[in-house]
């Protein structure tokens, strides 16, 4: 098999005395979408912060294309090719939609009006092009979702992570941006996904990752997950297990 | 933009280049040239206060920075004037480096807190040093030449609102500092080291308010720990970026003059009642929070922008209006 674009080995991330992630190995290919699974407070959105740098692991290391990222701070993985989204959505709620886009933009394009030309690409691409003079706090839920996957692309990475962009959305909202995900997985986007909504996740994922309390429970396709005990067990208790 | 801001600036200058030849009266050409000096010291403050979102309440701290080093390096050193001033600029500069290492990790109230501290302690050493003269300051030597102080104010306001409107509104470094401001942790996340980032933010504010204080020293030949260094100069810039319109260029210089206009008319006619001054002061910055939280400038614009969407409204649906009759 070919080198893995993400390597996660045995990562912990404690906070004082609560281990929020415990020794968590995975790997993700070039070009697969892995579902990142788990009832809440299972760790996944730590697992993410520690991914994309906003936390050191306290343990473990994160090798991406083949360099240890650990504990390298978010902007230089912005650089090597990580863009993600947050799942509490962190618009730059005094400034334009466009402006949001420019500022992600300024990554790869240092200039501004190459910036705003980039910029405008990616809102049509997102659907976020009628918007662009609105003040990016007037958006809806939905348009603040596409809002911050509009902003991860700008970066034009090559690995993305993706923070709950579906839950909350309604049906026709939440099609659309499936619709996107599965554009840019045939784009060749490497994507990890964080989501709760099990239609979704289990469409779209080509592998699944599950915690439970930190610790990875089961890993393998939709189908094998759905049958593991001990998935079952994490999400409907002991006994339907 | 562009087009509109030299259809804007350069009569605004021209008149400013002229004044002096009109205004023979050497008060009136004092005051202007002070007014001149606020909205340098408002537009420096805003670099931090309203684009980057931190209150720096040491900024009075740079300006007596500058005034000291300025005058220091001329007295003690013998320096002319034209190396000393630079000098209070750079050092200024390398003062906002050393204070921010500490302070820029802090946000909100906690970053305000901090700098007020520190500037507190400026304060202190210059009243306890010989080198500063302790608290009966400093004398400079008299350069009697009013034209010549308004041409400098006038020069350096000048260059300094030039170059931030560049480096704000026309290059990247604007609109990625308002990222910080709007939220860091989501700046991070778009490549953007908000720690570098706000130290340029930082020094840019310091080292035009260094070279300001610099000059200030010269022009009124005497300075000392509580013109200077004092809470006033921080104080004063505040209200006027915030009465004026955080977070843009035009708004500190209307809240400077205003604010300026209405410190002189009130020295001059109530000066007996120094202390209402500062109440005052305190009253416009709270109303101004409440019912202008944008400032004047900001809420001209908003109320600008507003009625523009609505026109547009109508037209669209003046537009669509006709095509539903053939329908």
């Amino acid at each position: 098999m070919a080198e893995p674009i993400l390597q996660v080995n045995s990562v912990t991330k404690c906070f004082g005395g609560l281990t929020a992630v415990n020794n968590v190995s995975f790997e993700v290919q070039q070009g697969e979408i892995i579902g990142l699974l788990g009832p809440n407070g299972a760790g996944k959105t730590t697992l993410f912060n520690v991914i994309s740098g906003f936390y050191a692991p306290t343990s473990g290391t994160i090798i991406f294309n083949g360099k240890d990222i650990s504990g390298k701070p978010p902007y230089t993985l912005a650089d090597r090719g990580i863009g993600r989204t947050f799942q509490v959505v962190k618009p730059f709620a005094g400034l334009t939609v466009l402006e949001n886009i420019i500022i992600a933009s300024f990554l790869r394009y240092p200039k501004r009006k190459e910036a705003e030309r980039h910029a405008w690409k990616i809102l049509e691409n997102t659907g976020l092009a009628d918007r662009a003079d609105v003040s990016a706090a007037s958006l809806t839920l939905a348009g603040r979702k596409r809002l911050e996957i509009g902003k991860a692309l700008a970066l034009e990475p090559t690995f993305l992570l993706l923070d709950e962009v579906v839950a909350g959305l309604n049906p026709t909202e939440a099609d659309k941006t499936v619709e996107l995900i599965l554009e840019l997985k045939k784009q060749g986007m490497t994507i990890l996904i964080v989501e709760h909504i099990m239609r979704v996740i289990m469409n779209i994922s080509d592998r699944l990752v599950v915690l439970n309390f930190g610790e990875k429970i089961a890993e393998g396709t939709a189908a094998e997950v759905a049958r593991n005990p001990l998935v079952i067990e994490a999400y409907l208790g002991e006994a339907a297990a | 933009m562009k087009d509109k801001s030299i259809r804007w600036g350069l009569p605004i200058l021209l008149i400013l280049i002229a004044l002096p030849a009109v205004v023979q009266d050497t008060f009136f050409l004092r005051v202007i040239t002070e007014a001149i000096m606020w909205i340098g010291l408002a537009l420096a403050f805003d670099v931090l206060a309203g684009y980057t979102g931190y209150l720096n309440f040491g900024h009075g701290a740079f300006f007596g920075l500058g005034a000291y080093t300025t005058a220091i390096l001329m007295m003690q050193a013998h320096w002319p004037f034209a190396l000393a001033l630079p000098m209070g600029g750079v050092l200024a500069g390398v003062g906002a480096l050393v204070a921010g290492l500490p302070t820029l990790r802090l946000k909100g109230a906690y970053f305000a807190i901090a700098t007020w501290a520190l500037s507190r302690a400026v304060q202190q050493l210059a009243l306890i040093m010989d080198i500063t003269g302790g608290p009966d300051g400093m004398r400079l030597p008299s350069f009697l030449n009013p034209q010549f102080f308004y041409y400098l104010m006038l020069a350096i306001v000048a260059v300094t609102f030039a170059l931030l409107w560049f480096l704000l509104e026309c290059s990247p470094f604007g609109l990625k500092l308002k990222a910080i401001r709007e939220d860091d942790q989501g700046a991070m996340a778009l490549g953007l080291n908000p720690t570098k980032l706000k130290m340029q933010a930082f020094i840019l504010s310091a080292v035009p308010t260094g070279i300001l204080g610099g000059v200030y020293a010269y022009w009124i030949t005497f300075i000392d720990p509580a013109s200077t260094l004092g809470d006033l100069v921080s104080d004063q810039a505040l209200v006027m970026v915030v009465f004026g319109g955080m977070g843009t260029l035009v708004g500190p210089v209307i809240g400077a003059l205003l604010i300026f206009a209405f410190k002189t008319l009130f020295w001059a006619y109530l000066s007996d009642f120094q202390l209402l001054y500062l109440i005052i002061l305190g009253a416009v910055i709270a109303l101004s929070v409440v019912f202008i939280p944008n400032g004047l400038w900001g809420t001209l614009r908003g109320l600008r922008s507003h009625k523009k969407s609505e026109e547009k409204k109508d037209e669209s649906l003046a537009a669509k209006l006709p095509q539903n009759e053939g329908e």
